[in-house]
Formats: structure tokens, C-alpha cells, sequence
């Protein structure tokens, strides 16, 4: 974590320092200085392999779980759009009790910020032994509840463990 | 007037339209939890406007504003929230 | 000279297919916070409608504007905007349930029974007259066939 921080830091110094210099070098846009910033931070990237591995190893993941979040976000939305404007209501409104896995603050409260901006779940309250997260779910598919608890479990809260772990 | 210009009129108009139809629930709603939610929207919808606008008159200081109200437009609600929540107890 | 019009061009054009969709998320997020039944299908409703929604009009801004300084306030806007969205909702719909804010008829609360036992929710008696005015309403929708 605090590599990546270290590197942020770092490709956005140079990138600044890159796009501000008095005749410019490059173009002043946004895409360029976009494309500095990340070209930069690609390259400090490759050199972890040689002193931080775990590092190295982290950052696909943390880009595909980007990735996934996005696209479950944008699903979510084509849902709730779709049954706004039909006049018929699809939805069968459930809520579910979700033993959570995870045991931190950060971690608790990374996971339901996530549950509520995806697909038509909001997260209600923790339980006060910090065991159960209780969630309002929209789309309960025959009311087959393991099912999407399998689907929360497997999608988000696995590769979060794995993440901040 | 270019097809930008028009296309950033009818962003505009939907969303003064927005602001219309958020203010009928804030009005009706049987709830205060209601009422909050409405807020929430209300403050999304204006930092859309004041986006909208900082591109309708190419000032980019008007930005300055969506930022600060992004902050304490969230405030507002939760400040709200706790309040409904210590009058109950 | 050329080239410098076309890509003012494509410009406004990615600008201007941004900013409609999400104009038209925001919309649909207003109709359904008018529209839903109950507290919580509204605000699972505008939650993900309302930030998708500024999120698509600040990146059309900072496409339109192009430069490295106003992208770098859309990104700020818009990372406030994803953190605080689902903390305010979390709070606000912990709120409803604490004031004992009525579920839609059809709402599936088997596993919820044990958290309402455990915090009195259905048990004390309450004198607040929003009270009175929901539960006149959960009265009367059976009557009026509901919402299907």
C-alpha cells in the first residue's frame, strides 16, 4: 500500500513537472499528461519485481476488480432503468442476512460501500458483533437467497480479502 | 447556435425538470427519511447543473463550487440523518 | 488548421453523447424516486442512478475542456462523490429502520426478524406522527391492490 502510494506520488511529480516546462515538449492536454502519468507509474511498476512481490503481483488484480466493479455498476443501473420505465414492478424486494468474512474496519466498511452501488442491493446495517451485514435486495432470482449470498461472497467480498490481506 | 450549444440547452432543461420532480417528493413524502433522500438528490442534481454551466459559459472557476458542494452536500444529509435518529431515542 | 477543427469536433461529439446519458440516468433516477413504492427500492434506486450520472457529466466536461488541471477537479468531484454516496445512504436507510420506516408489502423480511426482535423495533409503542401517517398508508395498500 504504501509503495503505491510512493508511486503515485512520484508519477504525478514527474508528469507535472513534464507538461509545465516553459517551451513544452509535448502538447498541454489532458490525454497527454494522462498518458505521462501512466507510462510513468507502468515503469515503476516493472521494477518492484526485483524488491517487492507481492506488490508486483497485486496490481492486475486490483485492475480487474476495478474493471469488474465498473462493469456490475453499469448492469446494475440498464436493471433498475429497465424496471423504472415499464410500468410493471419486477422487483421482489428481500432482505438478507450476510455472514460476513471479513473481520477489520476497513474492510467492513470498503465492502458495503461496494454492495450499495451494485446491482440493486443496499447495505442496512453491521450487526453489533461485527458477524452479520444485513443487505435490502432488489432481484432475488426465485427467491433462490443462497444463490445471490454465493454470487456477493464470490464476485466482491473474496478478492477483497485477497486484496487488502 | 451549434448542435453542442442545443444539446447542452436540453441537458439543462432535463434537469431543471429533475429538480421540478425531486421537489413533488420532497413535498409529499410520507416520511422524513424521505425528505433526506430527496436532499441527496436535489444535491446531485446541482452539481450536474453546475457542471453543465461551467461548460455553457466556458469559465472553468464555477468548478470550484461543484467541488465544495459534493463535500458538504453529504454533510448536510448525514447531519440530518442523526438528528431524526437522537429525536427518536 | 485542419486537423485542429476536426478534433474540436470530436471533442464536442464525446462530450456530447456523455453528457446525454447521463442526463437520461439522472432523469431515470428522478422518476423512480417518484415511482417505488417504498423507502428502500427509492433509495437503492437513486443511489446508483444519481453518482453514475454525475460521474458521465463530469467526464464529458473534462473531455470538452481537455486540459490537465480540470481534469484533475472531475477526478476529485467524482471520487468524493463515489465515497460519500454509499456512506450517506448506509446511514440514511439505518435511520429508516431505527424510525421504524414501513417495507413494501411484498418485501421478504424472514431474515430480518431476528435484528427488528432485538432492537424492540416492532414492540415499542411510538408517538411520532409520522408514525400514525405511515402506518395509515401500509393500511391502506392491500385495499388498493398494490402496485402489480
Amino acid at each position: 500500500m504504501n509503495t503505491f502510494y510512493l508511486h503515485s506520488a512520484l508519477s504525478f511529480i514527474a508528469a507535472y513537472l513534464i507538461t509545465h516546462r516553459d517551451p513544452p515538449p509535448l502538447p498541454y492536454n489532458a490525454f497527454t499528461a494522462a498518458f505521462v502519468f501512466l507510462s510513468i507509474f507502468w515503469m515503476l511498476w516493472l521494477t518492484t519485481y526485483f524488491y517487492n512481490r507481492v506488490y508486483f503481483r497485486k496490481m492486475p488484480k486490483v485492475i480487474a476488480f476495478g474493471a469488474f466493479f465498473i462493469k456490475e455498476l453499469i448492469v446494475a443501473n440498464l436493471k433498475i432503468a429497465f424496471d423504472i420505465v415499464t410500468p410493471h414492478f419486477y422487483m421482489r424486494p428481500t432482505v438478507i442476512a450476510f455472514p460476513l468474512a471479513a473481520k477489520t474496519d476497513l474492510e467492513i466498511t470498503l465492502l458495503s460501500c461496494i454492495i450499495s452501488l451494485t446491482p440493486g442491493t443496499l447495505s442496512i446495517d453491521v450487526s453489533e458483533d461485527k458477524e452479520v451485514l444485513y443487505i435490502h435486495a432488489l432481484y432475488v432470482k426465485g427467491n433462490d437467497i443462497e444463490h445471490l449470498k454465493h454470487k456477493i461472497k464470490d464476485g466482491f467480498e473474496r478478492p477483497l480479502l485477497e486484496l487488502t490481506s | 447556435m451549434s448542435l453542442f450549444q442545443i444539446t447542452l440547452t436540453i441537458a439543462m432543461a432535463v434537469l431543471s425538470l429533475c429538480l421540478l420532480l425531486t421537489a413533488i417528493r420532497f413535498a409529499i413524502g410520507p416520511t422524513l427519511p424521505d425528505r433526506i433522500t430527496a436532499f441527496d438528490l436535489i444535491v446531485a442534481n446541482v452539481i450536474g447543473i453546475i457542471a453543465i454551466y461551467t461548460e455553457y459559459s466556458g469559465n472553468e472557476d464555477f468548478l470550484d463550487v461543484a467541488i465544495i458542494l459534493s463535500v458538504f452536500g453529504f454533510l448536510g444529509s448525514i447531519t440530518f440523518a442523526y438528528y431524526i435518529m437522537r429525536i427518536n431515542h | 488548421m485542419l486537423q485542429d477543427y476536426e478534433l474540436q469536433v470530436i471533442k464536442e461529439v464525446v462530450s456530447c453523447v456523455l453528457i446525454l446519458g447521463g442526463v437520461t440516468f439522472m432523469f431515470i433516477a428522478t422518476i423512480g424516486l417518484l415511482r417505488f413504492p417504498d423507502f428502500y427500492t427509492r433509495m437503492s434506486a437513486i443511489t446508483k442512478g444519481s453518482s453514475l450520472g454525475v460521474g458521465l457529466i463530469l467526464i464529458g466536461l473534462g473531455i470538452y475542456f481537455n486540459q490537465p488541471d480540470i481534469m484533475l477537479k472531475v477526478l476529485a468531484i467524482i471520487a468524493f462523490t463515489f465515497i460519500t454516496a454509499p456512506v450517506a445512504a448506509h446511514v440514511i436507510a439505518r435511520t429508516a429502520v431505527r424510525n421504524r420506516s414501513p417495507f413494501w408489502s411484498k418485501t421478504n423480511l424472514k431474515e430480518f426478524k431476528p435484528y427488528l426482535d432485538k432492537e424492540h423495533l416492532e414492540k415499542v409503542k411510538n408517538h411520532d406522527m409520522y408514525r400514525a401517517e405511515a402506518e395509515a398508508q401500509v393500511e391502506q395498500k392491500p385495499n388498493g391492490g398494490g402496485d402489480t
